[in-house]
């Protein structure tokens, strides 16, 4: 298995130039941002939300990929669970800081905020939930429901590193199980509140599946790319083999085309029925280069990635899949932008508002990448004392060939079980 | 070569899953292209062991799978807007998204019938009867025994130093099996 691991003896990278960058993100980023704000608060509001929206969907889906590591009781996921942890991590208190732009700039940002319900019947329809009350609710449900379960599974996490209990391990399935339904609820709240409500008028069920879909994607993608680089440093090396980037590259593989199959779904049911309230959010896509955007989507964010995967042995090839991760971050933010951008900018993408867009994703981007770095290095790279550890890294313990008369009789006594009929002879 | 009747190969039977992968090592790294492995259980390692690369069968499912996507979509364009021309809800007369639902079908048929018939034409099957059979001793692959089996037809076979090399490998028992 080792013989077919990326890493196979290669010396580890030097990353010590590469620890200035996030500290210039952030410097880049702080000042476009605050050009672009005084410009155009509007544009500055869209920017952000696109950038936040990007990062909450690879915190979420980082998420996902733990608390299914539990709910499984899988053995393959040991290796990435911490970094995993850490990146779900990120969504109390940091990404909840990042929030605050758009909750301040929320009556600028969403159209519906500025209407009467009397005089709009698509937003008396949905009265509480689109109401002031309502948005700033909701928003403090999710961060609150994020804040206690990503906490939870990093804490009973880094508290079995110390002294390996299996308490500890019943306490994360516990925290998975309740996490994944409030999961399941929070993120599709969140993608109706912060990303549907742009257009309220519009309504489809699937919304919040797309968005799961896409954030697991990225962050798949994430882990895969994380998992590569500290394999290579030798952190996570023992229990990265050839499978464990196999599993990554199918799972990979999988939410490429479910993504893609719920992004038909959704334009198909709307296509058949072909009535004018659902219709005209596929419209204003179709205007101006949005089109050209949506054809981008079709085949960067389906096509390539799917046929890029079909093959078995591409799952493994460090040089092949670290540019496809990066090319499935691009197609999850080109995808995000479709969905939020035409609002602002219904005649085509807007190219001169680029830089902006690029500084609050470099803003944001530096942050996160500095606390998640700060954590990597205060913690074990992976769990040390996981249940499954010996599993994930391949080794089997000896199956006794025999056993003694002695032990047979123990063995009994140990179960609990009543001892043979025909005692302890055979 | 046996000059009465024709050999299919030689067996070497093992009695534990870590001697046959051993075994199998040693003789993927003498260079022999027609031999195969029987365990009564799939052993972690065998393919890297036997030195097998990537099977071949998903070619015959993507072609399969291709096929079935085109098939469909020139079935509906040809029914529906070329045969006989109707208009059905205001849709226009051909489109790639409605028929996309029986072209997603057949791709997955005719994937899976390229899957299963190019796995029976790579393993030339179906077979009503295998040289192996015969031995009496094989039938143990099924239950305890682990067997290694040379072929005859294999270009670097040899009896006496393929013997050798399998008596190397710690075989408890090694027969020649006819044809």
């Amino acid at each position: 298995m080792s013989t077919l691991s990326h890493s196979g003896g290669l010396p580890p990278l030097d990353l010590s130039r590469w620890s200035k960058v996030p500290g210039l993100l952030i410097g880049a980023g702080v000042v476009l941002c605050l050009i672009g704000a005084l410009l155009n608060l509007k544009q500055f509001g869209y920017s952000w939300l696109l950038a936040f929206m990007f990062y909450l969907s690879l915190v979420l889906g980082s998420a996902f990929l733990v608390m299914m590591h539990h709910l499984f009781d899988a053995s393959w996921s040991v290796g990435i669970r911490r970094f995993c942890e850490h990146l779900a991590c990120l969504a109390f208190p940091w990404m909840a800081i990042l929030f605050l732009p758009i909750a301040l700039l929320a009556p600028k940002i969403y159209p519906w905020m500025s209407l009467d319900p009397a005089q709009d019947h698509d937003l008396a329809a949905k009265w509480p939930l689109f109401t002031k009350p309502g948005f700033y609710l909701a928003a403090v449900l999710c961060f609150g429901a994020w804040a206690l379960f990503t906490s939870r599974l990093r804490y009973w996490s880094l508290k079995q590193d110390e002294d390996g209990a299996a308490r500890c391990t019943y306490k994360l399935r516990f925290h998975s199980s309740w996490g994944i339904a409030a999961f399941a609820f929070t993120l599709t709240l969140a993608a109706i509140m912060w990303m549907k409500a742009l257009q309220h008028q519009w309504f489809s069920t699937m919304y919040g599946v797309y968005y799961f879909a896409g954030s697991v994607w990225v962050a798949l993608a994430t882990a895969y790319a994380i998992a590569m680089i500290l394999d290579r440093q030798g952190l996570i090396r023992d229990i990265m083999g050839a499978e464990q980037y196999y599993f990554l590259g199918s799972l990979m593989f999988a939410f490429t085309v479910f993504s893609a199959y719920i992004h038909f779904s959704q334009y198909f049911v709307i296509w058949n029925a072909n009535m004018p309230e659902e219709t005209f959010w596929y419209v204003l896509r179709e205007k101006g280069s949005w089109f050209a955007v949506g054809l981008v989507l079709i085949f960067g964010h389906f096509l390539v990635p799917f046929l890029a995967l079909l093959r078995i042995n591409v799952k493994l090839m460090f040089k092949f899949m670290l540019p496809l991760c990066a090319w499935i971050g691009l197609m999850q933010y080109v995808d995000l932008s479709f969905n939020i951008m035409p609002v602002l900018h219904p005649n085509g993408v807007a190219l001169q508002w680029v830089w902006l867009d690029a500084g609050c994703l470099a803003l944001m981007g530096g942050v996160l990448a500095k606390v998640f770095v700060r954590d990597l290095n205060r913690h074990p790279a992976y769990p040390v004392k996981d249940p499954r550890l010996a599993e994930a890294m391949g080794l089997y313990p000896e199956v006794p060939k025999a056993m003694a008369e002695e032990e047979l009789t123990q063995t009994g006594k140990l179960s609990g079980a009543q001892p043979h009929s025909r005692g302890g002879g055979r | 070569m046996n000059s009465s009747s024709k050999s299919y190969g030689l067996i070497a039977e093992f009695t534990t899953a870590a001697d046959i992968l051993h075994a199998a090592q040693k003789v993927r790294d003498a260079g022999f292209s027609r031999w195969d492995v029987f365990t009564p259980f799939p052993i972690h390692g065998m393919d890297g062991a036997m030195g097998i690369r990537n099977s071949r069968v998903g070619w015959f499912s993507f072609l399969g799978g291709a096929t079935g996507y085109t098939s469909g979509m020139l079935m509906v364009w040809y029914m529906n807007a070329y045969d006989y021309p109707i208009v059905i809800g205001g849709k226009p007369m051909f489109s790639p998204f409605y028929p996309f639902i029986p072209c997603f079908e057949l791709t997955i048929l005719l994937g899976a019938f390229g899957a299963v018939l190019g796995m029976m034409f790579l393993n030339r099957l179906p077979r009503l009867h295998h040289p192996l059979l015969k031995n009496r001793r094989f039938a143990q692959a099924t239950h305890d025994k682990f067997f290694l089996v040379i072929e005859c037809d294999d270009p670097k076979y040899s009896e006496i130093v393929t013997r050798k090399l399998l008596e190397a490998t710690g075989s408890q028992h090694i027969e020649l099996v006819e044809d």
